[in-house]
């Protein structure tokens, strides 16, 4: 699926070199529009030649997981920080995708990241669009990167 | 006199990285000053005297290009040596970082490694 081993490339280099957290990549697919429940979401949208946005979702234990690497200090419980370092991984893996939609950088705009948590939601982006989300694991941990694009 | 350093960036994790970094790097500040977007590190410039800048560019209220731009009108903070630490990286967006006076770029996400080829020879 086009973009699935760029988006194992650049979580796994963002998880290796800012968290020092290993993450293995398993086989992507296209989520459909089921419920998100008791997850923490990272969102940062894309526009101009593409439209479109990157997030990335994951379960409330493996987002404190991943903030408490990330800053270096224990986390227990779903709060700013929280959404502000996994915003944050939103922020690097639309910027790694970005250079590779856009080299030059002019033609591709990201949005400020945003994050949202709790008990059931639903993270939905653009119809027509081509979609690709791709699983990950870390330390008996999973969460997901979601890219959906329209580059028409 | 020990060095100061300004770490501009929205984000309150990533300005917790970059300080890290800096330590990780063996690059020691006597201060490390933060803001989280343009306007802010503006206000802190006037007020504190400041050896560098590491700014992030995709920044609400006041970006990191609308920063560079501001400063340099400013003769009294012009002269401080700007480095910015984005996801951005694209040329286009580089030349005009540049072309306001930043002097150099570190791609997120980046290495302690990294830090230190870029900011050691300029301290």
């Amino acid at each position: 699926m086009k973009y699935a081993q760029d988006i194992c490339d650049s979580t796994q280099e963002i998880f290796s070199s800012m968290i020092m957290l290993d993450v293995s990549p398993g086989e992507p697919f296209k989520r459909d529009t089921s419920k998100l429940e008791h997850s923490v979401s990272g969102i940062i949208g894309l526009a101009g030649t593409v439209k479109g946005m990157l997030a990335i979702h994951l379960p409330n234990e493996a987002a404190l997981a991943v903030t408490t690497a990330f800053l270096g200090m224990d986390v227990e419980e779903i709060d700013e920080d929280v959404c502000d370092a996994i915003g944050e991984l939103a922020n690097m893996l639309g910027g790694s995708i970005k250079s590779i939609i856009d080299p030059t950088g002019s033609d591709v705009q990201l949005s400020i990241p945003s994050a949202i948590h709790g008990e059931e939601y639903a993270v939905d982006c653009l119809a027509d669009s081509e979609s690709v989300t791709v699983p990950f694991t870390f330390n008996g941990q999973t969460f997901m990167v979601e890219l959906q694009i329209n580059q028409s | 006199m020990g060095k100061t350093v300004l770490i501009v960036d929205d984000s309150n994790t990533m300005r917790k990285i970059v300080s890290r970094s800096l330590r990780q790097a063996g690059i020691d500040f006597d201060q490390i000053l933060e803001a989280g977007d343009g306007q802010e590190a503006l206000d802190v410039l006037a007020a504190n005297q400041v050896d560098v800048v590491l700014s992030d560019i995709n920044m609400p209220n006041m970006n990191g290009l609308e920063f560079l731009k501001a400063k340099s009108e400013d003769d009294a903070i012009k002269g401080i040596p700007v480095v910015m630490i984005s996801t951005e990286t694209g040329a286009d967006i580089i030349d005009e970082a540049k072309s306001y006076g930043a002097i150099g770029a570190i791609k997120k996400p980046f290495t302690p490694d990294l830090i230190n080829e870029t900011l050691g020879p300029l301290l």
